[in-house]
Formats: structure tokens, C-alpha cells, sequence
């Protein structure tokens, strides 16, 4: 649940602009290989690790924005290319191999400390039994709930999203905002990779490509609108915590695990149909 | 060109045609005859429903009520799709497919591949010049081809009715005589022929009547020596004085008082839809542009926003004295509503959309409570009428809706405020309200710069009127020099009428 709803949150910020992102999957997939790599093969330390990752994510932010908002291409298309090639650049940067921290690449000594003190971001044992990833989901929700629900660059998003041209004509910063939201929708993946890396302690170079479709309902189900204008924090952690209490409802049967993929379509598309329904009932 | 002799006289005839977009009106009751053989030439300021009245005879809307017969048979939409014919200013077909494919799309003879032409399709395609360029993709020919092609596949699809709708906006010289000579063979042949256009001169010159669109009916006909560019022009623009008859004449102030604000000189458009314009702007005054569609008005407008490209000679000076003007601000508000309001936002929201600073705390965050105290006093000054802030912007009225989007502009107090037919589209109390939301604008310093098109709102309105004709200002005129809505409009009409040399008055 922590994943969807933290990747969702960017996602939330590129759809309220109007635009939309098919890249984060592959950006979780190598921003983890990029920590991972650097760290345990490079035996570079963990923080210059973490920041390359978070360098990477802004840097794809920057390239999908610039293809999205400078040369105008539609962000599908522009979203759509910048995932393979991230994933592709994945599968080179890593040889396509799977990383660990219980068994670092032979050859390399990585710090003891440095490996349980990753291990504790995600692990830490808190009072009452709370997931640490919990708590990490409650801080980025919270900041995004600032940015996009409080501030300044969050009401002007969502006019952004909502009339492009009048946006315009309003001389609102419309090329730049859509920059910062496409480096929000890429931090937010980095983040959640990073956290997902430390709870599990291994990452393998496709391991973001199931996430594609869950986030979208995520979000989609949150209320957030394709078409732009439309979304919230709040809405998007409703609909993570849904789409997780399900999923974890049909596991916990034999059949169900497998009908997951299937439920996952249902619900999503019944959460637009509602979505459209309600919108055309308010406009009468 | 036609091939079968009509078995009836060809005729088109509207009537009673009303069309309601929710709340607002755009066809009131229009009615209308045309018989084969003859050119009806239609006119219109914006939003009179002039292209309301196209797309229903196109297909493309469903009228409210009201009748539409052609050739005497009741016309019903969908089923004789095929006797209307419009020739579009922007070609409405298959750029991805050929010249010869786009005649036959929709009539296919078999299901596998397109079949062959048939001789009918032949003798339309040589008959219109089109025989070489069968084989072209048509996105790949010039507009003026692709127009010939949409009057060839009406042509084979036996069209009664031919509907030109501003065909030669895009087109050069040559080529609109070129569509003008086939306009006149339709009309030879014995179709129908409807004209829409906003260039007076050639409406004079090929129609042999005119109707002039205002308020969603035919307000006048004109035809034989009655119908000159003149005579149209002034139909276009004196309209409907019993709206304003009962206004008092306001108090004009005297033009010396005014400081100079912005100095406009030898602004000239890239694509030159207005070349070497030059013209000052002072404080306190509300200066009207004036000018039929195309003849560079409205880019003006819009140039003085920084909304057009233009050529790198010339440019515009703010006067020395204006440096604390809101950092000497040029604010615009399109005329079309949909994109000068937010629909997903709501009125407080619409209203304060252009806010920055004045409404951010130190960490970026919107202090809310100051938010709502501006929308607050922006509703109260600028009169809007809604039932709370937080309604969507969609469920206002019109004229209130329009009121939001200058209130959001008027608000920040910006140097000039730059507006397109303010009142377009608004009820007569709101536009009252309109104008005297900007002479308060401008009383307290600003400047307002109005596009319009329709001269009795310039008198009620604006202390200067620009004269804008062919991309060229051809007169400055003041309304203080005027007794009347009427007398104004006079002496616009000539000069907006398209005289080839416009004389500069005085």
C-alpha cells in the first residue's frame, strides 16, 4: 500500500497538470538499480548513492517535462519512450542482474554499518507493531498534501490542468510548473523504490514494471481526472488503501490471487464510469 | 457542372429556426428563403449565430425548434445529410487519403478495397480541374484544392444546397476568384448557394442578396442598389439602438487631461495581419478598437498582450512615469469564456486565480483566509452575483460569469487592461454593469484597450474609438464629437466598410 500510495502521489501532481506518466514503473526500477549499483558494486557510500538515485529521478523529470512541455509532444507518447529507454538503460546499468545487501557482488566490502542502517529505514521497530514504510507513506503524503493542497503551485496546478489556454492568457507559469510536477512525479517513484529496496534487501532491474497499472487505479480512484484539473492527496491515499485491503482480501484465498489482475480492471474502470456518471449528473 | 436537370425547382427555406446552448440564445427565431440559381450572401457581427445556423445546416446541431425545408420536402437531419453541401474554411475531410478516395469514402461499391470510380465521379472530377491531382494525398494539396475536393464530393453526391462558410480566409488572391468562378457555376446550374463571409466587398460583389444576422434573426435584406458594403456595414454596426436608447449620454472628460501611459509605434504583424500601427494610450481612458473580423483589430488587441508575433521593427514604450504600475502590466480577457475561466475551479477560486504574492505565506503556502477576504471583496465590488464563493464557476449566469473574468483581471489593477468584446454574449443589465466596472477601472488611473465589433457599445463605452480596416488604423475618432450611438456609428461604417483607400478623416 505504501508504494501505490507514495508513487501516487506524484502521479497525482502529473494528472492534475494535465498531462500523464508511464515511466515511473521503469524509474522504480532503476533509481533502486542506481542506489544498489553504486553502493554495492562501486562501493561508493550510501549517501552519494542515494543522491546519484534522486539525481536520476530529477533528471528523467526534466527530460519528460522538456519532450512534454518545450517540444509539446504528447506526455503519452513522451512518457511511453522514456520508460522503455529507462528500462533499458536498467537492464545495462545492472547487467541485468539482481543486487542484495545480504550478499554483496564478491570482491567488494561494503560497511556492516552502512547495510543495517539501510536495512533499519524500512525495518525499524516501532511501538505497536507499526510498519516503518507506514510512517514513510504518512511523511511523503503529508508534504504532498502541502504542495498540492495548500500551496501556492498547488491551486495554480489545478488551474493549469483545468484550462490550459485560459492558464495562459492568465500568465501563469504554465512550462515551468509543468517541469516541477513531472520532478515531483519522479521523486516520489525514486522514494518509494528506495524505501521498497531497504524493506525487502534485494532489487532486481524489473522490479517497478508490475506497478504500472496498480498506481494508475490508485490514483484514478482517488478521483484524480485523465483529462486534468482534478485530484487529491487524499483521494489518492483512499483509493491506495482500497485497491491494498482487496488485493490482500483475495490473497488470502487460492483462487483469489489469481482473479487479482482481473479485479484490478473491474474496479478501475467501474471508479471512471462513477467518475463520469456523477460529473454528467452535476452538470444537468 | 451538374449533370441531372433538377426534376424540382431547388430551394431552401428556414423558418422560425431557434437554437438554446442552456442559457443562452444563439438562434432567435431566424428565418430565411433562398431559391435555386440565386447567391445569398449572410452577415453578421461574432456570436449573432451565424455559424449556430451553419452547423445546423451542416449536421452537425440539432436546432431547439423550427423548420427546414428543402426543395419543399421537409429536410431531416442525418437522412439528407448529402443535400447540404459546406464548403468549409478548413476543409473537413480525409487528409490522409487521396483526391479520388475522398469522393468515394462512405459510398464504397464493395467491401474490399474502394471499387472504381464511376463516370459521374469522372466527369465531376475533370469538371472541377481535380483530374490530375486524383491520385494526391489531399493533405498534401494547397487548401483552395482541398476545398474543390469537398465541392466535387458534394458534387457526385448530387448536392441541392451549397453552403460557403468564410471559404476564402485562407486562400490568395487567385484563388479565391478561382472558388468565387465555381461558386457562380453552382449557382448557373441551378443549386442553392449560401454565402457566409465577414469581407463586405465581396459579399457586394457576388451575392445577389444579403442578409444581415444580428441577435439570432435576419435583422435586414438588402439587395439590388441597396446592397453596398456601406450599407451592410452600418446594418452590422448600428444594431439594436433600443437596447441603449434609454442610456444617458455619460460625461466625457477631456482628452488633453489624460497623462500618456504606453506609446504604440510601427507594430507590425509577423504574418501581417496589421502592418506599421501606431497609436498612444493614456491614463483614465477607455480606447475602443474597432474593426469587422480580419481586418487586424482584434490581433492588436492581442499584440499589445504579447500574445502575437510580431516583426522586430517597431515596439511599444511605457511613459517614464509608470514604474510603479504594476510593473507595467498588460492583462488580457479573451471573449470566449471557456478560456478565460477556470470550469474546474470555483468563483473565489476564479476570482483570485491571477493572484501570486498577495497570497502566498513565506513557505509558498495559500493563506487561506486572506483568499477568501479578496474573493470576498472582489465579489462585493465587482458585483457578482452568486450564491456563494464556492460555487462552480459553470452554474452562473452569463453576464456573471463574465464579470468574474474582468474582476480577476481588474482586481490586480494591471497597467492596461487589454479585453476582447467584453460583452459578448451578455445580457443587457450586465453589460451595463460591465462598463461601469471598467470606467471605475480606468477612473482610478488604469487603462482599458476593448476589441470590438459592434459600434453602439463603443459609445456607451469607450472616450476613443480606433478605426481598424484592412491591418492598417485608418481613423481616430472621439466620442465626445458625437450626439449619438448612431452619429458614431455613421462615420465608422464607411471607413469599416473596406473602401479600398481608406481616407483618413478628421
Amino acid at each position: 500500500m505504501s508504494t501505490l500510495a507514495i508513487v501516487g502521489m506524484g502521479l497525482t501532481a502529473i494528472l492534475i497538470v494535465g498531462e500523464i506518466d508511464l515511466s515511473f514503473a521503469s524509474l522504480y526500477g532503476l533509481s533502486a538499480m542506481m542506489l544498489a549499483v553504486s553502493w554495492l558494486k562501486w562501493g561508493w557510500p550510501l549517501w552519494a548513492g542515494f543522491l546519484l538515485c534522486i539525481v536520476v529521478a530529477v533528471l528523467t523529470g526534466l527530460f519528460n517535462a522538456f519532450f512534454t512541455a518545450v517540444v509539446k509532444i504528447p506526455s503519452f507518447i513522451a512518457t511511453l519512450g522514456s520508460s522503455t529507454l529507462i528500462f533499458g538503460f536498467t537492464l545495462l546499468v545492472s547487467r541485468a542482474q539482481r543486487f542484495s545487501t545480504s550478499s554483496p557482488p564478491a570482491g567488494e566490502v561494503v560497511r556492516k554499518g552502512e547495510i543495517s542502517f539501510f536495512r533499519q529505514i524500512s525495518n525499524l521497530h516501532l511501538p505497536f507493531n507499526i510498519p516503518m514504510q507506514v510512517v514513510w507513506m504518512i511523511v511523503v503524503a503529508l508534504i504532498a498534501w502541502l504542495i498540492l493542497g495548500k500551496s501556492l503551485f498547488g491551486f495554480r496546478l489545478k488551474a493549469i490542468g483545468g484550462n490550459p489556454a485560459a492558464a495562459r492568457f492568465a500568465r501563469l507559469p504554465v512550462t515551468k510548473y509543468k517541469f516541477l510536477a513531472f520532478i515531483m512525479g519522479a521523486v516520489c517513484a525514486a522514494l518509494a523504490a528506495v524505501f521498497d529496496f531497504s524493506f525487502i534487501g534485494s532489487v532486481q532491474p524489473d522490479g517497478g514494471q508490475v506497478l504500472l497499472f496498480p498506481i494508475f487505479a490508485a490514483v484514478v480512484i482517488g478521483g484524480a481526472s485523465l483529462s486534468g484539473g482534478r485530484g487529491s492527496v487524499s483521494g489518492t491515499l483512499l483509493g491506495a488503501l482500497l485497491l491494498a485491503v482487496i488485493a490482500n482480501g483475495l490473497a488470502l484465498n487460492a483462487a483469489g490471487a489469481f482473479a487479482q489482475q482481473m479485479f484490478l480492471g473491474v474496479v478501475t474502470i467501474a471508479a471512471v464510469v462513477l467518475d463520469q456518471v456523477t460529473r454528467s449528473w452535476r452538470k444537468s | 457542372m451538374s449533370t441531372t436537370a433538377p426534376a424540382t425547382p431547388r430551394s431552401v427555406s428556414v423558418s422560425g429556426l431557434v437554437k438554446r446552448y442552456g442559457d443562452t440564445t444563439a438562434l432567435s427565431g431566424l428565418d430565411l428563403d433562398v431559391s435555386g440559381g440565386e447567391i445569398l450572401g449572410i452577415v453578421g457581427p461574432n456570436g449573432a449565430g451565424k455559424s449556430t445556423f451553419v452547423k445546423i445546416l451542416a449536421g452537425d446541431e440539432v436546432a431547439t425548434s423550427g423548420e427546414i425545408h428543402v426543395n419543399g420536402q421537409d429536410w431531416r437531419r442525418g437522412v439528407d445529410a448529402d443535400r447540404i453541401a459546406v464548403v468549409h474554411q478548413e476543409p473537413q475531410l480525409f487528409p490522409n487519403l487521396t483526391v479520388a478516395e475522398n469522393l468515394v469514402v462512405g459510398r464504397e461499391i464493395s467491401t474490399f478495397g474502394w471499387g472504381k470510380l464511376r463516370d459521374l465521379d469522372k466527369k465531376v472530377l475533370s469538371d472541377t480541374g481535380l483530374l490530375p491531382y486524383m491520385n494526391r494525398t489531399l493533405g498534401d494539396l494547397s487548401i483552395s484544392l482541398q476545398q474543390r475536393t469537398e465541392i466535387a464530393r458534394a458534387l457526385v453526391r448530387s448536392a441541392d444546397v451549397f453552403l460557403f462558410d468564410e471559404p476564402n480566409s485562407a486562400l490568395t488572391e487567385d484563388e479565391s476568384e478561382q472558388l468565387f468562378a465555381y461558386m457562380h457555376s453552382l449557382a448557373d446550374a441551378g443549386s442553392v448557394v449560401i454565402l457566409v463571409t465577414h469581407r463586405l466587398a465581396e459579399l457586394v460583389r457576388h451575392a445577389d442578396r444579403a442578409v444581415v444576422i444580428i441577435d439570432g434573426r435576419c435583422r435586414r435584406e438588402l439587395s439590388g442598389a441597396d446592397l453596398t458594403a456601406e450599407t451592410l456595414a452600418r446594418e452590422l454596426v448600428v444594431r439594436s439602438s433600443d437596447e441603449t436608447a434609454d442610456e444617458s449620454v455619460r460625461e466625457r472628460r477631456d482628452a488633453g487631461e489624460m497623462p500618456s501611459l504606453l506609446s504604440v509605434s510601427e507594430l507590425s504583424h509577423q504574418q501581417d495581419k496589421f502592418r506599421s500601427v501606431s497609436f498612444e494610450l493614456h491614463r483614465g481612458e477607455v480606447v475602443a478598437l474597432v474593426g469587422v473580423e480580419g481586418s487586424g483589430a482584434r490581433e492588436i488587441v492581442r499584440a499589445v498582450s504579447g500574445l502575437e508575433h510580431l516583426r522586430p521593427t517597431g515596439g511599444m514604450t511605457w511613459a517614464a512615469d509608470s514604474s510603479a504600475d504594476s510593473n507595467r502590466t498588460v492583462a488580457f480577457v479573451t471573449a470566449d469564456r471557456s478560456d478565460s475561466l477556470f470550469g474546474n475551479l470555483s468563483v473565489g477560486e476564479n476570482l483570485v486565480i491571477r493572484s501570486g504574492d498577495d497570497i502566498k505565506s513565506r513557505f509558498g503556502l495559500v493563506r487561506s483566509k486572506e483568499v477568501r477576504r479578496l474573493a470576498q471583496q472582489a465579489r462585493e465590488e465587482f458585483a457578482v452575483k452568486t450564491a456563494s464563493l464556492d460555487t462552480p464557476i459553470r452554474s452562473l449566469s452569463g453576464g456573471n460569469q463574465q464579470k468574474v473574468a474582468i474582476a480577476s483581471v481588474l482586481r490586480l489593477f494591471p497597467a492596461v487592461a487589454a479585453l476582447e468584446e467584453p460583452t459578448r454574449g451578455v445580457d443587457v443589465s450586465s453589460k451595463r454593469e460591465i462598463y461601469s466596472l471598467l470606467r471605475q477601472y480606468c477612473d482610478g488611473g488604469g487603462c482599458a484597450l476593448l476589441f470590438c465589433t459592434e459600434d453602439s457599445e463603443v459609445f456607451d463605452v469607450a472616450d476613443r474609438v480606433l478605426v481598424a480596416a484592412r491591418g492598417q488604423i485608418v481613423t481616430e475618432l472621439n466620442c465626445a464629437d458625437f450626439d449619438s450611438a448612431e452619429g458614431l456609428a455613421e462615420a465608422t461604417a464607411s471607413l469599416m466598410g473596406g473602401s479600398a483607400t481608406p481616407a483618413a478623416a478628421d
